[in-house]
């Protein structure tokens, strides 16, 4: 190339360009892609379903066409007791997340595991389904894989939810969507580091813990404590839904946001929830001409509340 | 646009070349800017040169990791020895055993002065510790979190048998590509840098233009 | 400018496009800095307003960082672009038309992304916000239209050379729009997990490192020679930084995700190539302070100069903290900690938004041919967003080192948060003074268009004095 010689000049431009994203790119992509899922990527992608940002079937990002996760006591067919498992509900015409619709993306074991053993390439969006993750070994490794309860127990998922009690369902994936849509991550992590992190947060994720999930949403600006195993440090609900409703009422010295609005109109009663009310009642007690604060309404079963507490009480 | 590579250092392009860019350089007024034809000063030169030195050095984990499970070997095994049970004080145990380790020399010395532990942070990771080396794991790829001893999670290197490895690596095939995409760096711009004239000659912006 | 959206382009005056460009970013800013005033001051006080889904800091962060970035910063570049790409090859913008189109379906598409994001629709992924539908118009009829005119108007220059400024300028266009074609498969095509981890942080650091960086350097390339009236020190340090801009600033995309389980050999190759990002740093720092040479008074003289230098000289602090911050030796430290927050905005407040807010002074001067309203509100504009920037870059630093010791040591932590309450109020009054100083230059640069006197034919701006 030399002075003004801009036909080299703009052919170099697309080799370095290109070898650029050669590298960081394609050589990448054959590592990441070739992860083998872990137990933890399973139960968040069936729990999570398609997508938990804008997505087609849920453009207001408000978590529709998410599928339920349901801790199942006895058997939903037999009526027979059971060990506690969890299941995953997706209703008929609730998208399946990537690791039902493309399994490549669970890495060569699992994804052998799940279509031979857990025949997961027979599941129907439109006749919707129920999985559960189960464990084998494969060539000498213990994995986690996951199971089409449709085809292989029967089990539909009208009749899986009608069988199970209200508390034994968990709205997890729309709650990681409000989780998303009300930028949680924005000031607290899902990624505990190396450092104390470890001690004080709990194990960082592994490799294959993302398989199939989006977005990660692990967040880059901790403002506030990492939650990724928050559920494991407090698991009380009680204190969840005081701390989400004024977060001073629990930590004076909280500087994050107030979320009563997630209460949306009516608490558990069906009565209206009157918020200036509360608001008064709180900045009385705040001036001390009240003992105790106000309390705290309990949220309906269909409040979007209920649905992030819901998501926050699963990461364990 | 002819070569010549009897004095590459000098220039790469023929005289024909070379008096075709002087003029035209000269000629030009590209929105009435001009440019000149300055080499890169030679401190620059040795700072880009420091930057690419640095830049492996500092990459290399020098800092920052948990302690591994294998700064507390020699401490563990310094422990049921009679020398260490005579002693009473869990205080003096330590320091003898700190002691007695420095004295033999350690090539973990420095992340055990950044690490210190007490008697009874050895005694919580002992057992995990002795188990490992039992079921002859590389310690190194443990940390020590707490009480407990557990997988580090560095992950996507392999071990020649094919089984990941848990460290911080000093080398890998990240850096192999980065030593090769560097001196293609450094040929392609020295090529593109000495296809022009000569930086002894420096462009006269008034032959053409005034004022 | 609707009466131009429909005129024929040789009706249209030349450098239309840009002046529009030009006052629709100083507007951007003003919304953007008024919205990160107000995040901060939410940081700093929670419960300042409270209880609505719209106001929560939530739905406002991104607002702000998208609207400074592809309000504010990228609408200065297309401004520069409009103006700088055809005196560089003495000719005229390729379509003034084309421009109008660009200038009036980016100020409609970025509205209308912000107002979806504000609501909470959102692709959760950070910097690449926006919805894909938006992701697709912005690739569509915002990158692609600027890529044209630009490409297009270097291609009918009536010079035989193409100066630094534009290689930096066509190549800047074409790789962004890669870059957003390519950093948004994760929701064109649905990927998960590492990849879509990965790819959201390819996205975000090639837009800066592709983009913001290269062409903010490439103005500077322009306005001091132009201004000070020296050549450019080197040609050849030029071809330095633009390759080493397209090879090593492409590359280190894995940095961003150190502490995340990525594979250890992709942080290795990313983190040496992330220190290398100081090679084209070097090379346009010294290339661009040797320019001055003899020529150092009009930095404080000259309000374009001053505002071009006080940007070069931020790219050292900048590109030392960007290249060493990212190592394994140094990044559990400062990871995810206000460290980082504080230089984000070292980048997009201090060395960028400096560089194009001198193309912006210099620029409308230029094309309306009026000399700056007032040197003194000049002044005061460059002061207080210097001050505002500094009073925020140096409290959050504090605030990282805070967040960092407490990330090593086992504070509970609340206690972080208590110890970084001062620094929140201080990085709230900063950004209210940036916020401030940017009215000022509205109030002035709409002054300027009223009031300003006129230059004469074949004088440029700087060669009159300042009046006010």
């Amino acid at each position: 190339m030399a002075f003004r010689e801009y036909k080299i000049g703009t052919r170099l431009f697309g080799v370095a360009l290109g070898g650029s994203m050669m590298i960081t790119l394609y050589f990448p992509t054959i590592d990441m892609t070739s992860v083998q899922a872990t137990e933890v990527a399973l139960r968040k992608a069936l729990s999570a379903g398609r997508q938990n940002g804008f997505a087609y079937e849920d453009p207001f990002v408000t978590g529709e066409g998410k599928p339920v996760t349901v801790v199942l006591r006895k058997d939903p067919v037999t009526g027979e007791k059971m060990e506690p498992m969890e299941a995953y509900v997706f209703p008929p015409g609730t998208p399946f997340p990537s690791a039902i619709r493309h399994p490549r993306t669970l890495g060569s074991g699992v994804k052998e595991l799940s279509l031979q053993q857990g025949r997961i390439g027979e599941a129907d969006e439109s006749r919707g389904a129920v999985f559960y993750v189960d464990h084998a070994t494969y060539q000498g490794e213990k994995l986690a894989y996951i199971v089409n309860a449709t085809a292989i127990k029967g089990w539909q998922p009208e009749q899986v939810l009608a069988s199970v009690p209200e508390e034994d369902k968990k709205y997890i994936g729309t709650g990681k969507t409000l989780f998303v849509r009300e930028q949680c991550w924005w000031c607290h992590t899902l990624l505990p580091e190396q450092t104390q992190d470890w001690q004080y947060f709990g194990v960082p994720p592994r490799l294959g813990d993302f398989n199939s999930e989006g977005p990660t949403a692990f967040g880059s600006d901790r403002k506030a404590p990492d939650l990724l195993h928050v559920a494991s440090r407090n698991s009380s609900r009680e204190w969840m839904l005081m701390h989400f409703f004024n977060p001073r009422l629990v930590q004076p010295h909280s500087i994050m946001p107030r979320f009563d609005y997630l209460w949306d109109e009516v608490d558990a009663n069906g009565n209206k929830i009157d918020y200036a009310a509360w608001r008064k009642a709180y900045e009385e007690y705040e001036e001390g001409k009240r003992i105790y604060p106000p309390e705290v309404p309990e949220p309906h079963p269909d409040s979007r509340i209920r649905k992030l507490v819901d998501f926050i009480l699963s990461l364990k | 646009m002819a070569w010549r590579f009897d004095n590459p250092l000098y220039t790469l392009s023929d005289e024909e070349s070379n008096k075709r860019a002087m003029e035209l350089w000269e000629k030009e007024s590209l929105g009435g800017l001009t440019e000149n034809n300055n080499r890169l000063p030679v401190p620059v030169v040795w700072l880009l040169a420091l930057t690419i030195v640095t830049a492996f050095a500092i990459t290399f984990p020098l800092w920052g990791q948990r302690p591994t499970a294998a700064i507390y070997e020699e401490y563990i095994a310094l422990m049921d020895t009679p020398e260490v049970q005579q002693i009473q004080d869990d205080a003096q145990k330590m320091e003898y055993i700190v002691r007695t380790v420095k004295a033999k020399g350690s090539k973990y010395e420095a992340l055990q002065d950044r690490h210190p532990v007490d008697m009874d942070d050895l005694r919580l990771i002992k057992d995990d510790i002795i188990e490992l080396k039992r079921q002859n794991a590389d310690l190194e790829e443990y940390f020590v979190v707490g009480p407990d001893v557990v997988l580090a999670n560095f992950e996507g290197n392999l071990k020649p048998d094919g089984t990941r490895e848990r460290k911080q690596p000093w080398w890998d095939k990240g850096y192999t590509i980065d030593v090769f995409y560097v001196a293609y760096f450094c040929i392609a711009v020295m090529i593109a840098v000495k296809r022009l004239p000569h930086y002894s000659w420096q462009p006269d912006h008034h032959k053409y233009h005034h004022g | 400018m609707f009466k131009y959206l429909f005129a024929r382009n040789e009706d249209i005056p030349p450098g239309t496009a840009a002046v529009y460009f030009g006052y629709s970013s100083i507007i951007w800013f003003i919304i953007g800095t008024g919205l990160g005033s107000f995040n901060a001051a939410k940081l700093a006080f929670p419960d300042f307003v409270t209880g609505s889904e719209l106001f929560a800091f939530g739905h406002m962060r991104q607002v702000h960082v998208h609207a400074v970035i592809f309000g504010w910063i990228s609408m200065a570049f297309a401004m520069a672009m409009m103006y700088i790409t055809p005196a560089l090859g003495n000719t005229r913008l390729w379509s003034e038309k084309l421009g109008v189109w660009n200038c009036f379906l980016w100020n409609v598409g970025l509205s209308l992304g912000l107002t979806l994001l504000w609501t909470g629709m959102t692709s959760g992924r950070e910097y690449s916000d926006f919805p894909w539908i938006i992701d697709l118009y912005i690739a569509a009829f915002i990158a692609l239209p600027l890529a044209i005119n630009v490409w297009m108007t270097i291609l009918k220059r009536r010079t035989q050379g193409i100066y630094t400024t534009n290689w930096f300028f066509g190549a800047g266009v074409f790789m962004v729009t890669i870059v957003f074609l390519v950093g948004n498969t994760p929701e064109w095509f649905q990927l998960t997990g590492l990849s879509e981890a990965y790819l959201t942080w390819w996205f975000a650091h090639n837009v800066l490192g592709l983009w913001i960086t290269p062409v903010a350097a490439a103005i500077a390339y322009y306005t001091v020679p132009k201004i000070t009236g020296n050549p450019l020190y080197s040609h050849r340090i030029g071809h330095l930084h633009f390759w080493s801009v397209v090879v090593f600033y492409s590359t280190p995309a894995a940095h961003h995700l150190m502490s995340a389980p990525l594979p250890e050999w992709l942080k290795s190759f990313a983190s040496v190539e992330g220190v290398l990002i100081l090679v084209p740093a070097i090379a346009f720092v010294s290339n661009l302070l040797l320019t001055m040479t003899g020529k150092w008074h009009y930095f404080v003289d000259n309000l374009e100069i001053k505002f071009t230098i006080t940007g070069v000289l931020l790219a050292i602090p900048l590109n030392m903290q960007g290249g060493f911050q990212q190592t394994r030796a140094i990044n559990w430290y400062i990871h995810g900690t206000g460290w980082i927050v504080a230089h984000a905005h070292l980048a997009l407040l201090g060395f960028s938004t400096f560089l194009e807010a001198a193309a912006v002074y210099y620029g409308l001067q230029t094309i309306m041919r009026r000399k700056l309203y007032s040197l003194t509100l000049g002044n005061f504009h460059f002061w207080l967003l210097l001050i505002g920037f500094a009073t925020y870059w140096i409290s959050m630093t504090i605030a990282g080192l805070i967040q960092g010791a407490a990330k090593i040591y086992e504070v509970p932590y609340i206690d972080t948060v208590i110890a970084e309450h001062p620094y929140m109020i201080a990085r709230w009054v900063g950004g209210t003074l940036v916020f401030t100083s940017n009215i000022v230059w509205l109030y002035n640069m709409w002054m300027t268009a009223r009031a300003g006197t006129e230059i004469p034919a074949g004088r440029l701006p700087h060669e009159l004095a300042y009046e006010r």
